[in-house]
Protein backbone atom coordinates (compact mmCIF):
# COMPACT_ATOMS: atom_id res chain seq x y z
CA UNK A 1 0.00 0.00 0.00
CA UNK A 2 2.84 2.37 0.87
CA UNK A 3 4.49 1.40 -2.40
CA UNK A 4 1.39 2.39 -4.30
CA UNK A 5 1.39 5.74 -2.55
CA UNK A 6 5.00 6.40 -3.55
CA UNK A 7 4.34 5.28 -7.12
CA UNK A 8 1.29 7.53 -7.37
CA UNK A 9 3.27 10.46 -6.07
CA UNK A 10 5.95 9.93 -8.72
CA UNK A 11 3.43 9.44 -11.52
CA UNK A 12 1.50 12.51 -10.42
CA UNK A 13 4.62 14.62 -10.56
CA UNK A 14 5.11 13.54 -14.17
CA UNK A 15 1.46 14.14 -15.01
CA UNK A 16 1.56 17.58 -13.36
CA UNK A 17 4.71 18.52 -15.27
CA UNK A 18 3.08 17.42 -18.50
CA UNK A 19 -0.06 19.38 -17.73
CA UNK A 20 2.02 22.49 -17.08
CA UNK A 21 4.00 21.99 -20.25
CA UNK A 22 0.85 21.82 -22.33
CA UNK A 23 -0.88 24.70 -20.58
CA UNK A 24 -1.55 26.36 -23.93
CA UNK A 25 -3.39 23.22 -24.88
CA UNK A 26 -5.31 23.28 -21.60
CA UNK A 27 -6.23 26.89 -22.25
CA UNK A 28 -7.75 25.94 -25.57
CA UNK A 29 -9.69 23.07 -24.01
CA UNK A 30 -11.09 25.32 -21.30
CA UNK A 31 -12.02 28.06 -23.73
CA UNK A 32 -13.67 25.62 -26.08
CA UNK A 33 -15.82 24.03 -23.41
CA UNK A 34 -18.16 26.99 -23.27
CA UNK A 35 -21.15 24.79 -24.01
CA UNK A 36 -22.54 24.96 -20.45
CA UNK A 37 -22.50 28.72 -20.74
CA UNK A 38 -24.35 28.53 -24.04
CA UNK A 39 -27.08 26.51 -22.35
CA UNK A 40 -27.11 28.96 -19.49
CA UNK A 41 -27.83 31.74 -21.99
CA UNK A 42 -30.80 29.80 -23.35
CA UNK A 43 -32.24 29.33 -19.87
CA UNK A 44 -31.77 33.01 -19.11
CA UNK A 45 -33.63 33.86 -22.29
CA UNK A 46 -36.45 31.53 -21.20
CA UNK A 47 -36.58 33.13 -17.75
CA UNK A 48 -36.76 36.55 -19.42
CA UNK A 49 -39.70 35.26 -21.40
CA UNK A 50 -41.64 33.16 -18.90
CA UNK A 51 -40.45 34.37 -15.51
CA UNK A 52 -38.83 32.17 -12.85
CA UNK A 53 -39.34 28.44 -13.36
CA UNK A 54 -40.24 26.46 -10.23
CA UNK A 55 -38.43 29.06 -8.19
CA UNK A 56 -35.36 29.06 -10.44
CA UNK A 57 -34.61 32.65 -11.37
CA UNK A 58 -31.74 34.30 -13.26
CA UNK A 59 -29.35 34.06 -10.34
CA UNK A 60 -30.06 30.37 -9.86
CA UNK A 61 -29.34 29.50 -13.48
CA UNK A 62 -26.14 31.53 -13.56
CA UNK A 63 -24.96 29.98 -10.29
CA UNK A 64 -25.81 26.53 -11.57
CA UNK A 65 -24.07 26.72 -14.92
CA UNK A 66 -20.95 28.52 -13.74
CA UNK A 67 -20.52 25.84 -11.08
CA UNK A 68 -21.45 23.11 -13.58
CA UNK A 69 -18.77 24.28 -16.03
CA UNK A 70 -16.13 23.80 -13.32
CA UNK A 71 -17.57 20.50 -12.07
CA UNK A 72 -17.64 19.19 -15.63
CA UNK A 73 -13.95 20.00 -16.08
CA UNK A 74 -13.24 18.10 -12.87
CA UNK A 75 -15.31 14.99 -13.58
CA UNK A 76 -15.01 14.53 -17.33
CA UNK A 77 -12.56 11.82 -18.25
CA UNK A 78 -11.31 10.97 -21.72
CA UNK A 79 -9.54 7.71 -20.94
CA UNK A 80 -11.79 5.75 -23.26
CA UNK A 81 -10.04 7.24 -26.29
CA UNK A 82 -6.69 6.32 -24.77
CA UNK A 83 -7.84 2.73 -24.30
CA UNK A 84 -9.17 2.61 -27.85
CA UNK A 85 -5.85 3.90 -29.19
CA UNK A 86 -3.68 1.64 -27.07
CA UNK A 87 -5.55 -1.53 -27.96
CA UNK A 88 -5.89 -0.79 -31.65
CA UNK A 89 -2.29 0.32 -32.18
CA UNK A 90 -0.85 -2.37 -29.92
CA UNK A 91 0.70 0.24 -27.66
CA UNK A 92 -0.99 -1.61 -24.82
CA UNK A 93 1.79 -4.21 -25.14
CA UNK A 94 4.31 -1.59 -24.05
CA UNK A 95 2.18 -0.75 -21.05
CA UNK A 96 1.78 -4.43 -20.18
CA UNK A 97 5.56 -4.81 -19.98
CA UNK A 98 5.60 -2.36 -17.10
CA UNK A 99 5.12 -3.66 -13.56
CA UNK A 100 2.08 -1.53 -12.94
CA UNK A 101 -1.49 -2.08 -14.08
CA UNK A 102 -2.19 0.29 -17.04
CA UNK A 103 -5.15 1.69 -15.12
CA UNK A 104 -2.78 3.58 -12.81
CA UNK A 105 -1.14 5.40 -15.73
CA UNK A 106 -4.49 6.51 -17.06
CA UNK A 107 -5.65 7.48 -13.58
CA UNK A 108 -2.61 9.63 -12.82
CA UNK A 109 -2.73 11.22 -16.27
CA UNK A 110 -6.29 12.38 -15.61
CA UNK A 111 -5.44 13.38 -12.03
CA UNK A 112 -2.59 15.54 -13.31
CA UNK A 113 -5.03 17.49 -15.47
CA UNK A 114 -7.58 17.73 -12.67
CA UNK A 115 -4.92 19.16 -10.36
CA UNK A 116 -4.08 21.67 -13.07
CA UNK A 117 -7.75 22.69 -13.25
CA UNK A 118 -7.94 22.95 -9.47
CA UNK A 119 -4.89 25.15 -9.26
CA UNK A 120 -5.58 27.43 -12.21
CA UNK A 121 -9.26 27.39 -13.10
CA UNK A 122 -11.01 26.86 -9.77
CA UNK A 123 -9.69 30.04 -8.11
CA UNK A 124 -10.79 31.99 -11.18
CA UNK A 125 -14.30 30.60 -10.91
CA UNK A 126 -14.35 31.31 -7.17
CA UNK A 127 -13.35 34.93 -7.76
CA UNK A 128 -15.96 35.34 -10.49
CA UNK A 129 -18.62 33.82 -8.23
CA UNK A 130 -17.58 36.03 -5.32
CA UNK A 131 -17.59 39.23 -7.36
CA UNK A 132 -20.81 38.55 -9.21
CA UNK A 133 -23.93 39.65 -7.33
CA UNK A 134 -26.10 37.17 -9.19
CA UNK A 135 -24.14 34.10 -8.18
CA UNK A 136 -24.72 32.78 -4.70
CA UNK A 137 -24.09 29.42 -3.13
CA UNK A 138 -25.48 28.93 0.36
CA UNK A 139 -22.70 26.78 1.78
CA UNK A 140 -21.94 25.54 5.23
CA UNK A 141 -18.58 23.94 5.86
CA UNK A 142 -20.29 20.56 6.05
CA UNK A 143 -21.97 21.11 2.68
CA UNK A 144 -18.70 22.22 1.09
CA UNK A 145 -16.96 19.07 2.27
CA UNK A 146 -19.85 17.01 0.89
CA UNK A 147 -19.55 18.91 -2.39
CA UNK A 148 -15.80 18.28 -2.65
CA UNK A 149 -16.31 14.58 -1.89
CA UNK A 150 -19.10 14.32 -4.44
CA UNK A 151 -16.89 15.83 -7.15
CA UNK A 152 -14.14 13.35 -6.28
CA UNK A 153 -16.68 10.51 -6.36
CA UNK A 154 -17.96 11.72 -9.72
CA UNK A 155 -14.42 11.69 -11.07
CA UNK A 156 -13.78 8.15 -9.83
CA UNK A 157 -17.07 6.92 -11.33
CA UNK A 158 -16.19 8.58 -14.65
CA UNK A 159 -12.80 6.84 -14.60
CA UNK A 160 -14.42 3.46 -13.94
CA UNK A 161 -17.07 3.93 -16.62
CA UNK A 162 -14.40 5.02 -19.11
CA UNK A 163 -12.30 1.99 -18.28
CA UNK A 164 -15.21 -0.46 -18.51
CA UNK A 165 -16.06 0.88 -21.96
CA UNK A 166 -12.38 1.13 -22.85
CA UNK A 167 -11.65 -2.55 -22.36
CA UNK A 168 -14.53 -3.38 -24.69
CA UNK A 169 -11.92 -2.35 -27.25
CA UNK A 170 -10.59 -5.87 -27.04
CA UNK A 171 -13.68 -6.95 -28.97
CA UNK A 172 -14.93 -3.89 -30.82
CA UNK A 173 -13.48 -1.06 -32.87
CA UNK A 174 -16.52 1.09 -32.15
CA UNK A 175 -15.79 1.68 -28.48
CA UNK A 176 -15.29 5.43 -28.76
CA UNK A 177 -18.61 5.75 -30.58
CA UNK A 178 -20.33 3.53 -28.01
CA UNK A 179 -19.03 5.72 -25.23
CA UNK A 180 -20.20 8.80 -27.11
CA UNK A 181 -23.69 7.37 -27.16
CA UNK A 182 -23.51 6.57 -23.45
CA UNK A 183 -22.19 10.02 -22.68
CA UNK A 184 -24.80 11.65 -24.92
CA UNK A 185 -27.68 9.95 -23.12
CA UNK A 186 -25.94 10.83 -19.88
CA UNK A 187 -25.93 14.51 -20.73
CA UNK A 188 -29.70 14.54 -20.42
CA UNK A 189 -29.75 12.61 -17.19
CA UNK A 190 -26.81 14.26 -15.48
CA UNK A 191 -28.08 17.80 -15.38
CA UNK A 192 -26.23 19.23 -18.40
CA UNK A 193 -29.08 20.16 -20.70
CA UNK A 194 -31.26 21.25 -17.84
CA UNK A 195 -30.89 21.14 -14.08
CA UNK A 196 -32.54 17.91 -12.98
CA UNK A 197 -35.00 19.87 -10.86
CA UNK A 198 -36.61 21.10 -14.08
CA UNK A 199 -37.45 17.67 -15.42
CA UNK A 200 -40.85 16.03 -14.90
CA UNK A 201 -40.95 13.99 -11.68
CA UNK A 202 -40.88 10.60 -13.42
CA UNK A 203 -37.72 11.31 -15.38
CA UNK A 204 -36.14 12.87 -12.32
CA UNK A 205 -36.67 9.70 -10.28
CA UNK A 206 -35.00 7.63 -13.01
CA UNK A 207 -32.11 10.10 -13.18
CA UNK A 208 -31.55 9.82 -9.44
CA UNK A 209 -30.94 6.06 -9.80
CA UNK A 210 -28.54 6.27 -12.73
CA UNK A 211 -24.77 6.86 -12.58
CA UNK A 212 -24.80 10.06 -14.67
CA UNK A 213 -26.04 12.31 -11.90
CA UNK A 214 -22.81 11.76 -9.97
CA UNK A 215 -20.79 13.67 -12.55
CA UNK A 216 -22.81 16.87 -12.54
CA UNK A 217 -26.28 17.03 -11.06
CA UNK A 218 -25.47 15.61 -7.63
CA UNK A 219 -22.46 17.85 -6.82
CA UNK A 220 -24.34 20.85 -8.15
CA UNK A 221 -27.41 20.11 -6.05
CA UNK A 222 -25.18 20.01 -2.96
CA UNK A 223 -23.45 23.23 -3.99
CA UNK A 224 -26.75 25.01 -4.43
CA UNK A 225 -27.77 23.87 -0.94
CA UNK A 226 -30.85 22.07 -2.23
CA UNK A 227 -30.35 18.69 -0.56
CA UNK A 228 -31.10 17.46 2.94
CA UNK A 229 -28.61 15.25 4.76
CA UNK A 230 -30.66 12.20 3.92
CA UNK A 231 -30.74 13.07 0.26
CA UNK A 232 -26.98 13.65 0.21
CA UNK A 233 -26.47 10.26 1.85
CA UNK A 234 -28.75 8.66 -0.74
CA UNK A 235 -26.82 10.28 -3.57
CA UNK A 236 -23.51 9.02 -2.26
CA UNK A 237 -24.96 5.52 -1.84
CA UNK A 238 -26.11 5.47 -5.47
CA UNK A 239 -22.70 6.74 -6.65
CA UNK A 240 -20.86 4.15 -4.58
CA UNK A 241 -23.13 1.40 -5.86
CA UNK A 242 -22.42 2.31 -9.47
CA UNK A 243 -18.68 2.54 -8.73
CA UNK A 244 -18.77 -1.05 -7.52
CA UNK A 245 -20.78 -2.17 -10.55
CA UNK A 246 -18.40 -0.57 -13.03
CA UNK A 247 -15.32 -1.69 -11.13
CA UNK A 248 -16.48 -5.31 -11.29
CA UNK A 249 -17.49 -4.95 -14.93
CA UNK A 250 -14.14 -3.38 -15.78
CA UNK A 251 -12.06 -6.02 -14.04
CA UNK A 252 -14.00 -8.95 -15.50
CA UNK A 253 -13.82 -7.56 -19.03
CA UNK A 254 -10.14 -6.75 -18.49
CA UNK A 255 -9.31 -10.34 -17.45
CA UNK A 256 -11.27 -11.79 -20.37
CA UNK A 257 -9.90 -9.30 -22.85
CA UNK A 258 -6.26 -9.49 -21.89
CA UNK A 259 -6.23 -13.24 -22.46
CA UNK A 260 -7.64 -12.69 -25.91
CA UNK A 261 -5.20 -9.85 -26.61
CA UNK A 262 -2.09 -11.78 -25.67
CA UNK A 263 -3.24 -14.75 -27.69
CA UNK A 264 -3.49 -12.64 -30.83
CA UNK A 265 -0.14 -10.93 -30.14
CA UNK A 266 1.69 -14.23 -29.63
CA UNK B 1 -8.76 26.58 -62.61
CA UNK B 2 -9.71 23.31 -64.37
CA UNK B 3 -6.35 21.94 -63.25
CA UNK B 4 -7.24 22.64 -59.63
CA UNK B 5 -10.65 21.06 -60.04
CA UNK B 6 -9.06 17.93 -61.46
CA UNK B 7 -6.58 17.79 -58.57
CA UNK B 8 -9.43 18.18 -56.11
CA UNK B 9 -11.27 15.24 -57.63
CA UNK B 10 -8.15 13.09 -57.40
CA UNK B 11 -7.43 14.08 -53.80
CA UNK B 12 -10.95 13.46 -52.59
CA UNK B 13 -11.47 10.26 -54.55
CA UNK B 14 -8.30 8.86 -52.99
CA UNK B 15 -9.44 9.67 -49.48
CA UNK B 16 -12.89 8.27 -50.15
CA UNK B 17 -11.48 4.98 -51.44
CA UNK B 18 -9.22 4.48 -48.43
CA UNK B 19 -11.84 5.54 -45.88
CA UNK B 20 -14.49 3.29 -47.40
CA UNK B 21 -12.26 0.35 -46.53
CA UNK B 22 -13.61 0.69 -43.02
CA UNK B 23 -17.22 -0.13 -43.81
CA UNK B 24 -18.46 -0.60 -40.26
CA UNK B 25 -17.02 2.70 -39.14
CA UNK B 26 -18.51 4.41 -42.15
CA UNK B 27 -22.05 3.24 -41.47
CA UNK B 28 -21.89 3.45 -37.71
CA UNK B 29 -20.96 7.10 -38.07
CA UNK B 30 -24.17 7.95 -39.82
CA UNK B 31 -25.97 6.16 -37.00
CA UNK B 32 -24.09 8.36 -34.58
CA UNK B 33 -24.95 11.51 -36.58
CA UNK B 34 -28.62 10.60 -36.44
CA UNK B 35 -28.35 10.02 -32.69
CA UNK B 36 -26.84 13.44 -32.08
CA UNK B 37 -29.44 15.11 -34.28
CA UNK B 38 -32.30 13.53 -32.35
CA UNK B 39 -30.48 14.32 -29.10
CA UNK B 40 -30.27 17.98 -30.09
CA UNK B 41 -33.90 18.14 -31.16
CA UNK B 42 -34.99 16.54 -27.86
CA UNK B 43 -32.83 18.83 -25.76
CA UNK B 44 -34.43 21.83 -27.41
CA UNK B 45 -37.82 20.28 -26.60
CA UNK B 46 -36.89 20.48 -22.91
CA UNK B 47 -36.59 24.24 -23.20
CA UNK B 48 -40.03 24.50 -24.76
CA UNK B 49 -41.61 22.62 -21.87
CA UNK B 50 -41.44 25.96 -20.12
CA UNK B 51 -42.14 28.55 -22.80
CA UNK B 52 -43.94 28.97 -26.15
CA UNK B 53 -41.44 31.31 -27.74
CA UNK B 54 -37.90 32.25 -26.77
CA UNK B 55 -36.60 35.62 -27.95
CA UNK B 56 -39.14 35.53 -30.77
CA UNK B 57 -38.39 31.99 -31.98
CA UNK B 58 -40.71 29.02 -31.62
CA UNK B 59 -39.69 25.35 -31.54
CA UNK B 60 -39.88 24.65 -35.28
CA UNK B 61 -38.02 27.82 -36.20
CA UNK B 62 -35.34 26.83 -33.68
CA UNK B 63 -35.11 23.44 -35.39
CA UNK B 64 -34.12 25.24 -38.59
CA UNK B 65 -31.21 26.93 -36.81
CA UNK B 66 -30.33 23.58 -35.23
CA UNK B 67 -30.35 21.83 -38.62
CA UNK B 68 -28.16 24.53 -40.13
CA UNK B 69 -25.78 24.19 -37.20
CA UNK B 70 -25.48 20.47 -37.95
CA UNK B 71 -24.85 21.16 -41.61
CA UNK B 72 -22.18 23.78 -40.82
CA UNK B 73 -20.60 21.54 -38.21
CA UNK B 74 -20.56 18.70 -40.74
CA UNK B 75 -18.86 21.00 -43.26
CA UNK B 76 -16.35 21.96 -40.58
CA UNK B 77 -15.59 18.31 -39.76
CA UNK B 78 -15.42 17.17 -43.37
CA UNK B 79 -13.52 20.00 -45.03
CA UNK B 80 -12.01 22.36 -42.47
CA UNK B 81 -10.81 20.16 -39.65
CA UNK B 82 -8.95 17.45 -41.63
CA UNK B 83 -7.02 20.11 -43.49
CA UNK B 84 -6.46 23.19 -41.38
CA UNK B 85 -5.70 21.33 -38.17
CA UNK B 86 -2.71 19.79 -39.93
CA UNK B 87 -1.08 23.21 -40.26
CA UNK B 88 0.25 23.19 -36.71
CA UNK B 89 1.63 19.68 -37.31
CA UNK B 90 3.34 20.81 -40.52
CA UNK B 91 4.92 23.73 -38.71
CA UNK B 92 6.06 21.70 -35.71
CA UNK B 93 7.49 18.82 -37.70
CA UNK B 94 8.82 20.91 -40.57
CA UNK B 95 6.77 18.93 -43.08
CA UNK B 96 5.38 22.23 -44.36
CA UNK B 97 8.33 22.11 -46.73
CA UNK B 98 6.64 19.25 -48.58
CA UNK B 99 3.62 21.48 -49.12
CA UNK B 100 5.65 24.48 -50.22
CA UNK B 101 7.79 22.64 -52.74
CA UNK B 102 4.78 21.39 -54.67
CA UNK B 103 4.03 23.27 -57.91
CA UNK B 104 0.58 24.37 -56.86
CA UNK B 105 -0.78 27.10 -54.62
CA UNK B 106 0.09 26.31 -50.99
CA UNK B 107 -3.13 27.74 -49.58
CA UNK B 108 -5.15 25.49 -51.89
CA UNK B 109 -3.13 22.45 -50.85
CA UNK B 110 -3.32 23.15 -47.16
CA UNK B 111 -7.06 23.89 -47.30
CA UNK B 112 -8.51 21.25 -49.57
CA UNK B 113 -6.10 18.31 -49.74
CA UNK B 114 -8.02 16.08 -47.38
CA UNK B 115 -11.66 15.37 -46.79
CA UNK B 116 -13.18 13.66 -43.78
CA UNK B 117 -15.88 11.34 -44.99
CA UNK B 118 -16.95 10.12 -41.58
CA UNK B 119 -19.33 12.97 -41.05
CA UNK B 120 -20.98 12.82 -44.44
CA UNK B 121 -24.28 12.28 -42.66
CA UNK B 122 -24.22 15.59 -40.81
CA UNK B 123 -24.82 18.06 -43.66
CA UNK B 124 -27.45 15.79 -45.20
CA UNK B 125 -29.26 15.14 -41.92
CA UNK B 126 -28.96 18.80 -40.94
CA UNK B 127 -30.56 19.99 -44.16
CA UNK B 128 -33.13 17.23 -43.77
CA UNK B 129 -34.04 18.63 -40.37
CA UNK B 130 -34.39 22.09 -41.92
CA UNK B 131 -36.76 20.70 -44.55
CA UNK B 132 -38.75 18.87 -41.86
CA UNK B 133 -39.04 22.00 -39.73
CA UNK B 134 -40.17 24.05 -42.73
CA UNK B 135 -42.80 21.40 -43.48
CA UNK B 136 -44.04 21.54 -39.88
CA UNK B 137 -44.30 25.32 -40.16
CA UNK B 138 -46.14 24.94 -43.42
CA UNK B 139 -43.75 27.43 -44.95
CA UNK B 140 -42.35 26.91 -48.42
CA UNK B 141 -39.54 29.39 -49.14
CA UNK B 142 -40.00 31.51 -52.25
CA UNK B 143 -37.32 31.54 -54.93
CA UNK B 144 -36.09 34.88 -53.58
CA UNK B 145 -35.79 33.50 -50.08
CA UNK B 146 -33.97 30.42 -51.33
CA UNK B 147 -31.49 32.54 -53.27
CA UNK B 148 -30.90 34.75 -50.25
CA UNK B 149 -30.41 31.63 -48.17
CA UNK B 150 -27.83 30.18 -50.57
CA UNK B 151 -25.92 33.47 -50.70
CA UNK B 152 -25.81 33.83 -46.93
CA UNK B 153 -24.93 30.21 -46.19
CA UNK B 154 -22.13 30.26 -48.75
CA UNK B 155 -20.86 33.46 -47.17
CA UNK B 156 -21.10 31.72 -43.80
CA UNK B 157 -18.99 28.83 -45.07
CA UNK B 158 -16.34 31.21 -46.39
CA UNK B 159 -16.41 33.07 -43.08
CA UNK B 160 -15.91 29.86 -41.10
CA UNK B 161 -13.05 28.85 -43.39
CA UNK B 162 -11.35 32.24 -43.12
CA UNK B 163 -11.77 32.39 -39.38
CA UNK B 164 -10.36 28.86 -38.96
CA UNK B 165 -7.44 29.65 -41.24
CA UNK B 166 -6.59 32.77 -39.25
CA UNK B 167 -6.65 30.84 -35.97
CA UNK B 168 -4.63 27.95 -37.37
CA UNK B 169 -2.06 30.25 -38.96
CA UNK B 170 -1.29 31.71 -35.53
CA UNK B 171 0.25 28.33 -34.68
CA UNK B 172 3.21 29.42 -36.79
CA UNK B 173 4.06 31.56 -33.80
CA UNK B 174 2.36 29.68 -30.94
CA UNK B 175 4.05 26.41 -31.73
CA UNK B 176 2.97 24.43 -28.68
CA UNK B 177 -0.75 24.77 -29.32
CA UNK B 178 -2.05 21.65 -31.03
CA UNK B 179 -5.81 21.53 -31.06
CA UNK B 180 -6.83 24.96 -32.29
CA UNK B 181 -9.75 23.30 -34.03
CA UNK B 182 -11.20 22.62 -30.57
CA UNK B 183 -11.49 26.39 -30.18
CA UNK B 184 -13.19 26.75 -33.55
CA UNK B 185 -15.57 23.96 -32.62
CA UNK B 186 -16.38 25.62 -29.31
CA UNK B 187 -17.09 28.93 -31.02
CA UNK B 188 -19.32 27.30 -33.60
CA UNK B 189 -21.28 25.67 -30.75
CA UNK B 190 -22.67 29.11 -29.95
CA UNK B 191 -24.35 28.85 -33.32
CA UNK B 192 -26.67 26.12 -32.09
CA UNK B 193 -29.08 28.82 -31.05
CA UNK B 194 -30.18 32.03 -32.75
CA UNK B 195 -27.94 34.95 -32.01
CA UNK B 196 -30.88 36.85 -30.47
CA UNK B 197 -30.67 34.51 -27.46
CA UNK B 198 -27.50 36.23 -26.39
CA UNK B 199 -27.61 39.67 -24.92
CA UNK B 200 -25.89 42.95 -25.62
CA UNK B 201 -22.19 42.76 -26.24
CA UNK B 202 -22.14 38.98 -26.75
CA UNK B 203 -24.71 39.26 -29.51
CA UNK B 204 -22.69 42.05 -31.13
CA UNK B 205 -19.47 40.07 -30.82
CA UNK B 206 -21.07 37.02 -32.40
CA UNK B 207 -22.26 39.10 -35.34
CA UNK B 208 -19.27 41.28 -36.09
CA UNK B 209 -16.11 39.94 -34.49
CA UNK B 210 -16.68 36.19 -34.67
CA UNK B 211 -19.46 36.13 -37.27
CA UNK B 212 -21.26 33.01 -36.09
CA UNK B 213 -24.56 34.81 -36.72
CA UNK B 214 -23.94 34.57 -40.46
CA UNK B 215 -23.44 30.83 -40.24
CA UNK B 216 -26.71 29.67 -38.73
CA UNK B 217 -29.02 32.48 -37.61
CA UNK B 218 -29.08 34.64 -40.74
CA UNK B 219 -29.48 31.76 -43.21
CA UNK B 220 -32.39 30.52 -41.09
CA UNK B 221 -33.95 33.96 -41.16
CA UNK B 222 -33.45 34.08 -44.92
CA UNK B 223 -35.43 30.85 -45.31
CA UNK B 224 -38.19 32.22 -43.09
CA UNK B 225 -38.33 35.41 -45.11
CA UNK B 226 -37.21 37.48 -42.16
CA UNK B 227 -33.82 38.58 -43.46
CA UNK B 228 -33.36 42.11 -44.68
CA UNK B 229 -31.64 42.21 -48.05
CA UNK B 230 -28.82 44.48 -46.93
CA UNK B 231 -27.68 41.84 -44.46
CA UNK B 232 -27.11 39.46 -47.36
CA UNK B 233 -24.95 42.09 -49.03
CA UNK B 234 -23.14 42.59 -45.72
CA UNK B 235 -22.57 38.83 -45.60
CA UNK B 236 -20.86 38.85 -48.98
CA UNK B 237 -18.79 41.87 -48.02
CA UNK B 238 -17.72 40.45 -44.68
CA UNK B 239 -16.86 37.08 -46.23
CA UNK B 240 -14.73 38.75 -48.89
CA UNK B 241 -12.89 40.90 -46.35
CA UNK B 242 -12.20 38.03 -43.98
CA UNK B 243 -11.08 35.77 -46.82
CA UNK B 244 -8.59 38.37 -48.02
CA UNK B 245 -7.37 38.88 -44.45
CA UNK B 246 -6.93 35.15 -43.88
CA UNK B 247 -5.06 34.66 -47.15
CA UNK B 248 -2.84 37.66 -46.43
CA UNK B 249 -2.02 36.29 -42.99
CA UNK B 250 -1.22 32.89 -44.53
CA UNK B 251 1.28 34.37 -46.98
CA UNK B 252 2.76 36.55 -44.29
CA UNK B 253 3.25 33.49 -42.08
CA UNK B 254 4.89 31.64 -44.96
CA UNK B 255 7.45 34.39 -45.32
CA UNK B 256 8.11 34.17 -41.61
CA UNK B 257 8.46 30.37 -41.82
CA UNK B 258 10.79 30.27 -44.77
CA UNK B 259 12.95 32.85 -43.11
CA UNK B 260 13.25 30.72 -39.98
CA UNK B 261 14.29 27.48 -41.72
CA UNK B 262 16.96 29.01 -43.94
Amino acid sequence: MRDLFRIYRALLQTAWARALEFRGQAGIWILSSIFPLVMMVVWLAIVDEAGPLIGWGRGDFISYYVGAALVHQLTFVWSVWQWDDDIRTGHLSVKLLKPLDPFHYLMTEQLGWKLFILVFLAPLVVVVAWLSPEISYSLTVEQFVAFALSVAAGFVLSMLMSSAFGVLGFWSTQVANLYSLWFGVGQFLSGWIAPLALFPAGIRQVAYMLPFRATMGFPMAILMGQLTRLEIGFGFAVTLGWCVVFLILYRILWRLGIRRYEAVGA
Amino acid sequence: MPRYLRLLTIFWKNTLVSELEYRLNFWSNIGLSLFWLIWAALSVRVYFLHAERIAGWNYDELLIVMGLFFAMNGYRQMVLEPNLSRISEYVRLGTLDYVLTKPINSQFLVSLRHIGVYNWGDPILGLGLVAYALWRLGHVPTVNQLLLFIVVILAGMVLLYSFSLILQTTTFWLINVERMDALVQGLLETGRFPVNFYRGWIQAALTIIIPVAFMTTFPAEALLGRLEAWLAAAAIGLAAILFVLASALWYFALRYYTGASS
